[in-house]
């Protein structure tokens, strides 16, 4: 059952993130009452009266702005879920490149399977146990420890070039953010001097579709100003926009990875939260590479250390033993884990070195060989106490978990673009039976998909707990 | 406009119409679970109120077919949960973002609303009545 409780707790989890988003919207609709923001919202014009017979009868008023309200409010709507569409797309093409990397049926790259290569390094020690003085047998663990390293190695490499590509891609974004920004700030100008009171038309239109450009690009927030201005700031408060003026966001490296500024702050940390295609790259870059590549260290040091451990302390075939000055490693001894993938390979070039026998038996012992086959089986504190091939297995699956529930995020998020998108062409004039008539499709739409929902779940549920009840009553 | 999500129905198994495909007589079978979701996903993302609500009374058959399903029906069935799992991850996402999207329109309905009768409690900024504005 724990399949579906993921599916209801995801659920609950998409319904916080949209109570926020909600939130948003509703201190803009709670705003609109208020005096600054009537400026900009629907205005009430007073009909010509009408007087028979020397009394008049008022019409009243008519609503003159309402379209306006509407519009903007959801267009601000979509132009947050168009950020976290955005976010979560360029985040997912990321996901499915690194994806491919640890994917050995559809693997193109050079890393192979890392999975299998575990096995065949700890199964060769097997083979070696049987007959430690077999030539071909030693030759074929360090034939198997370079395959496995060589394929750590490249899979650590790639994940590097990966990361490169998504910081150029991301430094990239910083033009397009500062031209609209400018763009918007002009048009705000513009629209302050000319239209303070009213509707500026062409060019709210200009500006509002420089908004949603930036709004793929970036996570921003909208607040709107006196005179009908607009004040536009990153989700995390960085000002980009202060009505007439503009503020150029600069990108610099620190520590080998694109940092992004405006001024002198440092407001790379909140893009990486904030939503938009920067958000995305900033997001895989930062956290799936860098945790794929943090996870493939652990590995390497795993099982670096804990080979040439062993394999020091054992009698290799010409009756040495390790020293401090000259060790018995298999492999190349990492100092730290950080960087252990990358640098992982084999440093020992003479079979003989494999120290199948004990510090206790003669050269023929094969004790120290059945102890490093015996690894496979170990679990380790390196390794989160997993065996190395559990830990490789733990790390693939989480992976494939991640690109999973982005690609239900993403799924979700255009489907709510493509719905908002389809109100605001149902809602393009004011005739209010349109508007009615799209707002019954939405309900109806929602409450027959709840309904499916709702019996699915309830028959998978049931299916899944086979001899338990299956029909839903 | 082109609805998202055509692909997810747009294959053998989630055409539209391909669901419902028992003879009278044949031995019982259910479309396939992940069918149905998918298809719902898609239909809610395109606001197609008419076929969730086919879907609706698809899901009511296969919960009323399945009183007499027998063990490997139901075995066949829980292999099917299994695979639609991370499908209804997605439905359970998109069905949350309507309902987002249901109350920012529900909002925007009320303050609509709210502004109609509001409206009367401005009257201080109205003209008088009989203020010249009439055509006598």
């Amino acid at each position: 059952m724990g399949t579906i409780n993921s599916a209801l707790s995801i659920m609950s989890g998409a319904l916080d993130a949209d109570q926020e988003a909600l939130n948003i919207i509703s201190n803009n609709v709670a705003n609109a009452n208020t005096t600054g923001y009537t400026e900009e919202v629907p205005n009430w014009q007073e009909n010509s009266s009408v007087t028979i017979n020397g009394v008049s009868y008022g019409q009243g008023v008519t609503e003159t702005g309402a379209t306006s309200v509407r519009d903007k409010v959801l267009t601000e709507r979509l132009d947050q879920q168009q950020q976290l569409a955005s976010a979560s797309g360029s985040r997912l093409t990321a996901l499915d490149t690194l994806q491919a990397l640890f994917t050995p049926a559809s693997s193109t790259s050079a890393s192979g399977d890392i999975g299998t290569d575990i096995t065949s390094f700890y199964d060769s020690f097997s083979k070696l146990e049987a007959e430690p003085t077999s030539s071909s047998y030693r030759q074929a663990v360090l034939s198997a420890a370079s395959t496995l390293a060589a394929d750590i190695s490249g899979a650590a490499s790639s994940l590097a070039s990966q990361k490169s590509s998504l910081d150029q891609e991301a430094a990239g974004v910083t033009s397009q953010v500062n031209a609209l920004t400018t763009s918007i700030a002009q048009l705000n100008q513009q629209i302050m001097t000319t239209s303070p009171d009213s509707d500026a038309g062409t060019l709210e239109d200009q500006r509002q579709a420089d908004i949603t450009a930036l709004s793929k690009l970036v996570g921003i927030n909208q607040i709107t100003t006196e005179n009908n201005g607009l004040s536009i700031t990153t989700t995390s408060g960085a000002l980009l926009v202060s009505e007439g003026q503009s503020f150029q966001m600069t990108n610099g490296t620190e520590s080998g990875e694109t940092h992004f500024y405006v001024g002198t702050t440092d407001i790379t940390s909140g893009l990486t939260t904030g939503g938009g295609e920067l958000g995305g790259y900033l997001t895989a870059r930062d956290t799936d590479i860098t945790g794929a590549l943090s996870s493939l260290d652990q590995l390497a040091y795993g099982i670096s250390t804990s080979v040439n451990a062993l394999n020091n302390t054992g009698i290799d075939a010409d009756g040495k033993t390790g020293t401090a000055a000259s060790p018995l490693y298999i492999f190349n001894e990492p100092t730290a884990e950080t960087g252990s993938a990358e640098n992982m390979s084999v440093v020992m070039t003479d079979p003989n070195e494999i120290a199948a026998a004990s510090s206790t038996e003669g050269t023929g012992g094969s004790s120290n060989a059945t102890a490093m086959y015996d690894l496979a089986k170990s679990t380790s504190a390196e390794l989160n106490g997993q065996t190395p091939s559990d830990y490789y297995s733990s790390f693939v699956s989480a992976l494939g978990s991640t690109v999973s529930e982005v690609e239900s995020e993403n799924t979700a998020q255009t489907a709510s673009v493509t719905q908002l998108q389809t109100q605001i062409d149902s809602l393009s004039g004011v005739n209010l039976n349109d508007e009615a008539a799209a707002m019954t499709s939405l309900e109806r739409s929602y409450q027959a998909a709840s309904k499916v929902f709702t019996m699915l779940d309830s028959i998978m549920a049931s299916a899944l707990n086979l001899g338990e009840q299956t029909t839903v009553s | 406009m082109a609805c998202w999500g055509m692909e997810l129905g747009s294959g053998p198994a989630g055409a539209r119409g391909a669901i419902a495909l028992q003879e009278p007589g044949e031995r019982w079978k259910h479309p396939l679970l992940i069918t149905l979701v998918t298809e719902a996903s898609r239909s809610l993302a395109c606001l197609d109120a008419e076929r969730l609500e086919e879907l609706a009374l698809s899901c009511q058959a296969l919960n009323r077919d399945l009183a007499r399903a027998d063990g490997e029906t139901r075995a066949a069935l829980a292999a099917e949960s299994r695979e639609a799992t991370s499908d209804m991850a997605v439905l359970a996402r998109v069905l949350e973002a309507t309902r987002a999207n249901l109350n920012v329109m529900n909002r925007l309905r009320e303050l609509r609303g709210g502004r109609l009768e509001y409206g009367a409690q401005q009257a201080p900024e109205w003209p008088p009545m009989e203020s010249g504005h009439g055509n006598n």
